[in-house]
């Protein structure tokens, strides 16, 4: 781990960055707000998405995350991110290389071609873990850097799947039914909302969104009705991949089963922002595909 | 046996047609295969059923992960590495929380999928994604609308990556080319056009 526990080497990944850079910028300024600063970590690629690469070759995934983690390492620094999808390749990775010589001895081979070696000298970590901690930030300082609390907000939360599961090789404890991120929507003013089978997958991940559109969407769609069913205005995740397929995925839910659910998609670090006074502008949250205003016009 | 699936990218249907894949015979190191590549004892399944109970995608369609494990243990590549349904596995991670005997399910799908790579046998979903990794180093690339909104943000225009520092971008190829990916992924493309 590296020596300062408030700095940290911020690995974008794809979908934030290229299809919502509200969530970039959230994530650098909240964090700042809460005693953490994100350095750009110069260089870095796709993590690599952890379905595509790891359904084709599994060494590829491990030698193409790797060298993001040695980005890091030269660094000296750990890892903080926003994504589950990256989350599940970085975090896993790193930690598989650490405790499995032969699989790091073989991924060194390859990284010795681009003048690169893994030591498994940094820890990497997700922004929402870091915002809960409280050796590190904690819910205490959270609520205490509100100021427009999301008063009277219902929100559902999506965990999503590869930051928790599989709960075996992770340290987050219950994995059927966990209410940490709960904790975290609650110290922003709003209620957080318990709603039928909370823990189910978004339906994207695995190739699945890109291998059968129809069937991804299926499952969305179960979600999506799931949450209508208990009334919430929003539905908040920590993982760009699940928001895509739940923002667009409304869209596509519309044109392929004619359901409509008008339900806002925002990443945890966007109500973030918006709790600590950031505008919908410097959110981008006009780039989301189902309207985000009329939970706007609930908490401004 | 009978084919009574098939996939929706005729060439690869008529390709897997073609080549007889559709035999009795069972490989008994298939399931050592598997169990190398995917990390997990998959032959100490005792089929209980709990990872398709636990499966999003089994109420929407023929996958069943219970199927794909006993037909591992069983050596029925063929049959395995064929069928559409391998790809069908959100890796959710719900059936290797619950499995009782602490087995990793996805993990063996996520090897058999590699085990069918290794035959050209892959929806092209995923090549794509190889591809756009090697030219700009993200599945998902940057865009002019992007662009925009970014520079509003007071943010660059291009993420401080491989997009903003293409000098990256051949260390990352050397990878791919080290396993031969992108080759492999232009030839199968291509094939199936």
């Amino acid at each position: 781990m590296s020596k300062n526990k408030h700095q940290y080497a911020f690995f974008l990944g794809c979908i934030a960055p290229n299809r919502y850079p509200g969530i970039e910028a959230a994530a650098i300024r909240t964090s700042k707000n809460v005693g953490i600063d994100l350095l750009p970590l110069k260089g870095a690629s796709c993590c690599p998405a952890p379905g595509a690469f790891g359904s084709i070759d599994l060494n590829v995934w491990y030698a193409m995350a790797a060298r993001n983690v040695v980005l890091a390492e030269q660094m000296g620094m750990d890892i903080a991110l926003v994504c589950n999808g990256c989350y599940k390749s970085i975090w896993e990775v790193n930690h598989k290389l650490k405790h499995n010589d032969e699989l790091r001895d073989g991924v060194n081979e390859v990284l010795k071609e681009i003048d690169m070696e893994f030591k498994g000298s940094v820890d990497v970590w997700h922004l929402a873990e870091l915002y809960y901690d409280p050796e590190i930030v904690g819910v205490k300082k959270i609520a205490d850097s509100i100021k427009r609390p999301l008063t009277g907000a219902r929100i559902a939360v999506h965990y999503g799947c590869h930051l928790m599961k599989p709960g075996k090789e992770r340290h987050f404890g219950d994995t059927e039914n966990p209410m940490w991120i709960e904790e975290l929507v609650a110290a922003l003013g709003a209620e957080p909302v318990q709603y039928r089978n909370k823990m189910q997958c978004c339906g994207a991940g695995g190739g699945v969104r890109g291998y059968d559109l129809a069937h991804a969407l299926d499952i969305t769609n179960e979600k999506m009705i799931n949450m209508r069913d208990v009334g919430v205005d929003a539905v908040t995740e920590v993982c760009p991949f699940c928001q895509l397929q739940f923002d667009r995925g409304q869209i596509e839910i519309k044109e392929k089963f004619g359901a409509e659910y008008g339900i806002p998609v925002l990443h945890y670090n966007e109500l973030l922002g918006l709790a600590q006074g950031m505008s919908p502008d410097e959110l981008a949250l006009d780039l989301h595909a189902i309207d985000v205003e009329p939970f706007l016009k609930k908490i401004l | 046996m009978a084919v009574k699936k098939d996939y929706k990218d005729q060439k690869l249907a008529e390709k897997l047609r073609d080549r007889k894949y559709y035999i009795p015979d069972s490989n008994p190191e298939f399931i050592k295969d598997v169990e190398k590549i995917g990390q997990t004892a998959a032959h100490m399944c005792y089929q209980c059923g709990t990872c398709t109970g636990s499966c999003p995608s089994a109420p929407r369609s023929s996958y069943r992960i219970r199927l794909f494990m006993r037909k591992a243990v069983l050596g029925l590549e063929e049959e395995i590495l064929t069928d559409p349904d391998l790809w069908l596995c959100t890796t959710c991670y719900s059936c290797t929380d619950r499995c009782p005997r602490n087995l990793a399910p996805t993990d063996a799908i996520m090897a058999m999928r590699n085990l069918a790579f290794k035959r050209d046998i892959i929806p092209r979903n995923f090549l794509q994604t190889v591809q756009l990794i090697y030219k700009s180093g993200h599945g998902v690339p940057n865009n002019d609308a992007n662009r925009a909104a970014r520079k509003k943000l007071g943010l660059e225009e291009e993420p401080e990556t491989t997009l903003k520092y293409p000098e990256y971008l051949p260390g990352i190829r050397k990878i791919l080319d080290h396993y031969r990916l992108k080759e492999n992924a232009d030839r199968i493309l291509a094939e199936g056009e």
